[in-house]
């Protein structure tokens, strides 16, 4: 079997000591970050990614890969102790987590939350190993058509998906865009939007933009709505939870595994959507769903699978299409290109040590969390009792340092305070930034297919709806947004948001 | 604490949504800057894109859901602008542009608790000594962790 000696070639580079080593240390920073509300995987991948030029580039995925992954298993821990999410995905867990938290019943929530996570992880591994080689090759298959349709599809999802008004998730891709416009144009090299400032001739730098929105405008924002922090106190209890929770919690692990994993592979960051969908039909299916925010373990187990299976079934458009899916597999881009790699078809190809020793490493990783995480308990509980009031000077100081190194100019660091302020007023006039990053990060690439294919086409649109494959692609977008604008399922979108 | 309102419009009490109604104010401001940004650079033809057709178009698509979202405000309710405080965002981001100025002319031993403490004032919670004592603890850490275990290049003291 093909496969089967792809994965002992992952396995085999995986588990040379220094990827073990790089996956601890990517597993460890990534609770650590998922434990501490206010940073997220986004910020710390960019600060990181200067470090990772010294390594292998193998080495170097490992180890921010784990860190992504890892902030899935940290944020849960936030959510039941504290909450408050501690990441953007364990949004959900807060509801029935610290209720069972609140009950004495911290450890089983904790534990069952790693369980299903651990789970997730396992099944999504080997998604990624089965659907890797036949995606490769139908990405062969893509002309700059397809590829344009394709993102389209990408960035209607994430409009669909994004929270809130749909008309301002449109204008955030819009203005992402826009902002991947400005810079050297790329064939005729004439300069754009740059106001003559020559550090903007290479266009803007995403992590710079990325620390901006979700870096500092994230302590802008806490400091202006300080969240009220209730760490449960007294015993958390038995982490092992009891058969019956385990029989309670198997469907909902196995069906929140599903569904995350499935929104996972979507463009357009549908990862963050897993949990959510988890808990809706996990509540919808229940007998007695009144149990529903008052400490039930399925709305604990459902979502917190349904988050883990996503952040690892993410890599799949990256690592096969070539197209990240949201703004960490956007970093993530950074980091290979950084290494002479160009992400997509070619990768597995080119590159199999690096695609299947990614893949191992993730079932390593998740190990590794289960069994490193649960007995560190307490140290992310005492590091929770930091008070924000030293947390985001240090947020800080990490951020600086972290832009200052990616290219050693003082100038960067001055563009994210700029993209800091930025990010402040849209949120103020209630824009979520998210989907401007993902506009931002496909922009370039979006140019770039739309001209080849109008070129080949001698300028016409039509080759977009003629040629099968992406005129499918495309309908399959225009479907998807007259569905979210439907006044009926509008409601049920908010809806579940609101939950 | 310095608060200032932004000019919400509610002239007539006609704007229903505030919020939405500046935020399509400030997309159609970002759209016109866009357009006079982008006004000498030629378009081309469908056939040969020249730079100037893509940044044009987006900023007219940009102008126009700016225009929706400003014409929505009329119609349906929603949310209210919230007070803009300035004690935060001049703060935090002036810390930051302290520390752009520094690092390179003084290096991060400077840079460092200078930023962080300019910072820590951007709460009432703050505590003269303690954030003092911590940002000097925490450059310290950062130098041992940034220079000397991963060996960034980072001027740790660069007047000397």
């Amino acid at each position: 079997m093909d496969l089967f000696s792809n994965l002992a070639l992952g396995f085999a580079t995986a588990l040379s000591l220094q990827n073990l080593a790089l996956c601890f240390v990517g597993c460890m920073v990534g609770t650590l970050i998922g434990v501490l509300p206010g940073v997220g995987p986004i910020a710390t991948i960019a600060i990181l990614l200067p470090i990772t030029f010294g390594l292998d580039p193998t080495g170097a995925l490992i180890m921010l890969a784990g860190i992504y992954y890892g902030a899935q298993y940290g944020g849960s821990t936030t959510a039941i102790l504290v909450n408050i999410p501690g990441e953007a995905t364990s949004v959900v867990t807060v509801l029935d987590g610290h209720q069972m938290a609140r009950q004495g019943r911290a450890g089983a929530a904790l534990g069952m939350a790693a369980i299903g996570s651990f789970i997730a992880g396992c099944v999504a591994t080997v998604v990624i190993a089965a659907l890797g080689a036949p995606l490769t090759k139908l990405a062969l298959l893509f002309g700059p058509a397809e590829y344009f349709s394709l993102m389209v599809m990408g960035l209607v999802f994430a409009v669909v998906l994004a929270r809130g008004s749909i008309v301002k998730a449109i204008a955030m891709i819009l203005a992402g865009l826009l902002l991947s416009t400005v810079g050297t144009d790329l064939e005729t090299g004439q300069e754009r939007m740059t106001l003559g400032i020559q550090d903007l001739s290479d266009g803007i730098d995403f992590a710079v933009l990325a620390m901006g929105l979700f870096g500092f405008a994230e302590i802008l924002r806490n400091l202006e709505s300080p969240e009220a922090r209730d760490v449960v106190k007294g015993s958390i209890g038995r982490l092992l939870p009891t058969a019956a929770e385990f029989r309670q919690s198997f469907w909902p692990i196995v069906r929140g595994t599903g569904l995350g994993a499935l929104l996972g592979i979507l463009p357009g960051n549908g990862a963050v959507l897993g949990p959510f969908a988890s808990y809706t039909l996990e509540k919808k299916i229940a007998k007695d769903p009144r149990r529903f925010g008052r400490g039930a373990i399925e709305g604990v187990a459902g979502p917190e699978s349904a988050n883990n299976a996503g952040a690892q079934t993410a890599f799949i458009p990256l690592l096969t299409l070539g197209i990240p899916p949201n703004a960490v597999m956007a970093l993530m881009v950074g980091a290979m290109t950084i290494h002479g790699i160009i992400p997509g078809p070619q990768v597995m190809e080119k590159n199999p040590t690096l695609f299947w020793g990614m893949v191992a490493s993730m079932w390593i990783g998740n190990l590794m969390l289960l069994v490193i995480n649960l007995p560190l308990i307490g140290l992310w509980v005492r590091l929770l009792k930091v008070p924000y009031r030293l947390m985001f000077p240090a947020i800080l100081i990490f951020c600086c340092i972290g832009i200052y190194s990616i290219n050693n100019n003082p100038t960067d660091v001055m563009a994210t305070a700029v993209f800091g302020l930025v990010g402040y007023v849209l949120f103020k006039l209630g824009f979520e930034p998210a989907p401007l990053l993902l506009g931002f990060v496909l922009g370039k690439l979006m140019e770039e297919k739309l001209r080849q294919a109008l070129i080949l086409s001698r300028g016409s649109f039509s080759t977009f709806i003629e040629r099968p494959v992406s005129g499918t692609l495309l309908a399959v977008a225009v479907v998807m947004l007259v569905l979210a604008l439907l006044p009926s399922i509008r409601k049920g979108r908010d809806e579940v948001f609101t939950e | 604490m310095t608060t200032m309102d932004k000019g919400a419009p509610r002239a007539g009490g006609a704007v229903r949504a505030p919020q939405d109604f500046a935020a399509g104010l400030f997309l159609m401001a970002v759209a016109a800057l866009a357009l006079w940004l982008s006004s000498d650079l030629p378009l081309g033809t469908m056939r040969a894109m020249g730079p100037g057709m893509l940044p044009r178009a987006i900023a007219v698509l940009v102008g126009l859901s700016g225009l929706v979202l400003a014409a929505s405000a009329f119609v349906s309710d929603g949310e209210a602008l919230t007070r803009w405080h300035l004690r935060g965002p001049i703060l935090i981001l002036g810390a930051v542009a302290v520390f752009a100025l520094t690092i390179r002319t003084a290096g991060l031993i400077v840079a460092g608790p200078a930023s962080m403490i300019i910072a820590s004032f951007a709460t009432d919670e703050v505590r003269w000594k303690e954030a003092v004592i911590f940002s000097v603890a925490m450059t310290a850490g950062c130098i041992l962790l940034f220079k000397v275990a991963l060996k960034l290049p980072i001027p740790v003291i660069a007047f000397m």
